[in-house]
């Protein structure tokens, strides 16, 4: 197991169990070990645990709702630049990383990179469109912990998020991935009409092999962030069922264990809908549900270098290789700020510690600021009533 | 690697309740982190399962510690704990 000091004690990230698990000062000690001055002095910022490394910004894609406006002729970072930024994720004690785009698959060191990561103790995971997939690219992917294709229907709930209809390549890329022994989930983006058809999206997923699902939240970022936007999110009443929605996929799907779901931590603040999930945050936080940890347990390194509080968000100026240095940077505290002190309807929220305020980049977006999410079920109540 | 050291695992290691948080997956989205979450809708004995699994990995695994590294803590001034996140 790897393991991080923290002031209430310490991050674990097993080997023998897919797991990262939080242990308080006892266990901690159980382990024959002892946080020494970082449990006796004021603590500061903790580093991330994942961060998302984006290796390329190239990509034929063309998806309209892209997060970083990809391009054919996107800019690559050298292997030696990505090394160097894997150097300061190890010397931060990052667990996890992340690697996207661009489509990370047209570099052709990704087996080395992976290897690069594992040789700093930080395991590495890919997200990919799954277009393009030979088999030597393929073979480039077998040093990843799990690989991510990006698959939000079939043929026209495909074509209706991205602007075309790639369905059928990424069907193709799960199989093969899954019958190379390549542990392989999907990414499945949640618009207005992807939402109806996600129980028959996750079944085809699983049926073609894939091991997990990770539901997201529809951005405005990138080529995201225009008056699309507005068209393309969830409507409230679909925000409103996602409880209900999550309740009846994991029994319809996840029953023999073979099978996951997650939703990402934009999708948190829509749980305030739901009474049974919403009225005990305490057993959401014991089973690892994380809402924005923008700038805190989640940070993004850019195309060109910089740390970003998340892959929606503006980059800082503080340089990836200097991510030892994130406590100081007034931006990554800016994003941390909200969850401390938040406005109403956030500060009298049974969801607030794990939410954490909802999606900035969503606010930002829509209201001009960081505040209360203005998609969450909850907010828009309290909008409703004052 | 840097800033780490190895130790045996001890005979006897952490118990259940001290275990704080369990973030099961390895999850591999590179642009928002993810949680599962139909663990939420399991039976308290397959919910108790994950953190027993859990529990048998501490007790087993050997341990490297990374990130940085502690001093010894000046005796008689312990900070009380922060919240576990």
């Amino acid at each position: 197991m790897i393991l991080r000091y923290e002031s209430w004690g310490a991050w674990v990230k097993l080997e023998t169990e897919a797991a990262i698990v939080a242990l308080d000062r006892n266990g901690v000690r159980a382990l024959g070990l002892d946080g020494g001055d970082l449990w006796s002095e004021p603590s500061s910022a903790s580093a991330p645990i994942e961060v998302h490394l984006a290796v390329t910004a190239r990509c034929g894609a063309g998806c309209e709702g892209c997060y970083i406006d990809a391009r054919p002729d996107g800019v690559e970072p050298p292997r030696e630049t990505l090394e160097g930024e894997l150097d300061a994720l190890r010397d931060a004690g990052v667990f996890t990383v992340a690697f996207g785009g661009g489509e990370p698959t047209t570099r052709d060191d990704l087996d080395a990179l992976a290897a690069a990561a594992r040789e700093r103790g930080i395991t590495p995971v890919l997200t990919t469109s799954g277009l393009g997939l030979t088999d030597a690219r393929l073979e480039r992917l077998r040093g990843f912990a799990q690989v991510n294709v990006s698959y939000d229907g079939a043929t026209d709930t495909y074509a209706r998020v991205r602007g075309f209809d790639g369905a059928s390549s990424a069907e193709r890329a799960i199989g093969k991935l899954a019958a190379a022994g390549v542990r392989v989930g999907v990414n499945v983006v949640l618009t207005r009409d992807s939402f109806p058809r996600v129980a028959e999206t996750l079944a085809c997923a699983r049926d073609l092999g894939a091991c997990e699902a990770q539901l997201l939240r529809y951005k405005p970022a990138g080529r995201a962030a225009s008056l699309d936007y507005l068209a393309r999110r969830l409507a409230p009443d679909q925000a409103r069922a996602l409880g209900p929605t999550l309740r009846e996929l994991s029994r319809g799907l996840c029953a023999d264990g073979a099978f996951h779901v997650r939703i990402d931590c934009a999708l948190v603040p829509f749980l305030s809908a739901d009474a049974e999930l919403s009225r005990d945050a305490a057993r959401l936080a014991r089973l690892g549900v994380f809402g924005c940890e923008a700038g805190g347990a989640l940070a993004a390194f850019t195309v060109d270098g910089r740390v970003a509080p998340c892959s929606f968000a503006r980059a800082t100026s503080l340089p990836a290789i200097s991510l030892a240095d994130h406590d100081r940077d007034p931006e990554l505290a800016r994003w941390r700020a909200y969850a401390a002190s938040p406005a109403e309807p956030c500060a009298s929220c049974s969801l607030r510690t794990v939410c954490r305020g909802g999606c900035k980049v969503v606010s930002s977006f829509v209201d001009g600021a960081h505040g209360p999410d203005p998609e969450c079920p909850r907010v828009m109540e309290h909008r409703g009533r004052s | 690697m840097s800033g780490t050291k190895g130790r045996s695992a001890p005979q006897r290691g952490p118990e259940a309740d001290q275990v704080t948080v369990v973030r099961v997956g390895h999850g591999a989205n590179c642009s928002s982190i993810g949680s599962v979450v139909d663990t939420l809708f399991v039976s308290a004995t397959v919910g108790a399962a994950v953190f027993a699994a859990v529990v048998a990995a501490l007790r087993t695994e050997v341990v490297k510690v990374v990130g940085p590294a502690p001093r010894a803590g000046k005796p008689g001034r312990p900070v009380p704990p922060e919240k576990a996140p």
